[in-house]
């Protein structure tokens, strides 16, 4: 155990995961009670995206997947608002388009490589210590951004409509959470891959609803499922040389089993 | 005569949905301390009334002032005291205690980092005895009955210190004893805070005696000033649900 955290690799790592533990479990609790889970695959898409960009131009991929999630966000909320289309369909489009084009880029410089696996699954070995600067710069505003609107982000989510008659800017904040959604899923490729980062923002949320508790603490529940399934998925990974994204939505599915079989009624 | 500034001012207002004739020319107003209550048949267009009053619809056309400012510009929206028909419609498993839910209605009372205050503690804890839902504050929304999630959801709305309360069917589903100590809690609340109140109801006969004033909403609108003596507008109101263009023709000879 000491051994792992003698590699200053597995440090960076351990930082990296414990700031995207905290930061999916809060913001996909909003996510999740809004009903609006599949907006994170979509998302994961298309930060993917970014990186194949990222990786073509050798500029840092992180900052590329920021950008790319970023406009993928708006492009979604605004072809939902103003063209009245289903959400469950944009986020399909959207996801499909995404995957398309980052394989094309990625096919066109002849980039399919093991690097690339390291980005649909994540990797402890590839944070880099600009990577964890960045995730420490967005993670400290995503937090702020959460502390600050925590209520009305809850406010919206038990009851859109009143919190529109109580004067909340709805749809400012809507746009504002799914914004930080983009940020928080395209700093977590690096840890928990593309195609795995769902499950980070969603499973601990739904595992923690099961305990029947109020919001504050239904949200302590999560960020604590969530810190526990990265330090034990990132161990593993470790240990055993598998994916680290894989080895954190298994712990995440025991824990999610696990409240199931606690809670049952 | 004392000028009072009206709470509600609505100016030959209509609403079209689907090219479809909701509203039809509406012009009232509402003054500080009114006590009156919606009344309509079926798909006449009261809640949809009330949903422009409060910004949630925009009207095809008319004009609407909330405490003397026109709609759009309005923003003391926590004057506003507003107790949604669909209550028992939200999910009933959404992880959220009584007190969490009345704490919403202090929301927008707060600075930019929401401390709280002791003024914010004293108004949900009047919220909370007003309503009576001291003993089940700490019960999860979802292990209440349909009456006790109605009172939570008035005593979010009272948090606020709102100058008026408006209501949407606030007793659909709640029994008999709860629904009149509902509206002696009104009465209170208009008769010794001053509270201007609004409420859609189905239920005339049980306060026709008690309101003020009486808006019968069936595409246009029927407005009786004094329904304590003329027994017959609550007459007219029951015929104005079944042969619209009868009294509608009455009203304006």
């Amino acid at each position: 155990m000491t051994e792992m955290l003698s590699y200053d690799f597995m440090i960076r790592a351990f930082l990296a995961g414990i700031i995207i533990a905290i930061l999916a479990a809060i913001s996909g609790s909003f996510i999740v009670l809004r009903r609006y889970s599949m907006i994170t695959e979509t998302l994961a898409h298309s930060a993917l995206v970014g990186v194949a960009v990222g990786v073509i131009a050798g500029t840092s991929p992180l900052w590329m997947a920021v950008a790319a999630a970023l406009l993928s966000a708006w492009a979604i909320e605004y072809l939902r608002i103003n063209f009245h289309l289903y959400s469950d369909s944009v986020l399909a489009i959207i996801l499909s388009g995404s995957l398309a084009l980052a394989v094309i880029i990625v096919s066109l410089a002849g980039a399919f490589n093991s690097s690339l696996f390291s980005y649909l699954f994540g990797s402890i070995l590839s944070v880099t210590e600009e990577d964890l600067i960045i995730m420490s710069i967005f993670g400290v505003i995503a937090l702020g951004l959460l502390g600050l609107f925590y209520k009305e982000l809850y406010f919206i989510a038990y009851d859109e409509e009143v919190a529109r008659t109580s004067g909340i800017k709805v749809d400012l904040l809507n746009f504002l959470l799914v914004s930080i959604v983009a940020i928080i899923i395209a700093l977590s490729i690096r840890i928990v891959g593309t195609l795995l980062i769902g499950a980070m923002m969603v499973i601990p949320t739904v595992a923690a609803l099961r305990f029947r508790q109020g919001f504050a603490k239904t949200i302590a529940i999560a960020v604590l499922f969530s810190l526990l399934a990265v330090i034990v998925g990132m161990s593993s990974s470790y240990f055993f040389s598998l994916p680290s994204g894989a080895t954190i939505v298994l712990a995440l599915l025991f824990i999610f089993i696990f409240s199931l079989v606690v809670n049952r009624r | 005569m004392k000028f009072v500034s009206p709470i509600f001012e609505v100016k030959n207002l209509f609403f079209q949905a689907n090219a479809q004739k909701i509203l039809d020319d509406i012009s009232l107003t509402i003054l500080p301390g009114d006590y009156c209550a919606i009344i309509g048949p079926n798909g006449g267009g009261k809640t949809t009334l009330i949903r422009l009053l409060l910004g949630l619809e925009k009207p095809t056309l008319g004009k609407i002032k909330l405490f003397g400012q026109a709609l759009n510009q309005f923003k003391r929206w926590y004057k506003i005291g507003y107790v949604p028909q669909r209550a028992s419609q939200l999910d009933q498993n959404f992880p959220a205690t009584v007190l969490e839910v009345v704490k919403m209605g202090r929301i927008m009372k707060q600075g930019l980092f929401k401390r709280t205050t002791q003024e914010d503690r004293d108004a949900i804890q009047e919220a909370v005895t007003k309503m009576d839902i001291l003993d089940i504050q700490n019960k999860l929304i979802g292990e209440l009955s349909g009456g006790q999630r109605q009172r939570v959801m008035i005593a979010r709305a009272l948090a606020s210190k709102p100058e008026v309360l408006i209501l949407d069917e606030p007793n659909t589903g709640v029994d008999v004893v709860s629904q009149q100590r509902f509206y002696k809690l009104l009465r209170e609340l208009n008769q010794n805070e001053n509270m201007t109140i609004v409420f859609i109801t189905h239920d005339i006969g049980v306060i026709a005696d008690d309101i003020g004033r009486l808006f019968t909403v069936n595409q246009s609108l029927l407005t009786c000033n004094n329904p304590k003596e003329a027994i017959s507008c609550e007459d007219m109101s029951a015929l104005y649900g079944i042969d619209a263009h009868l009294i509608h023709n009455h009203h304006h000879h």
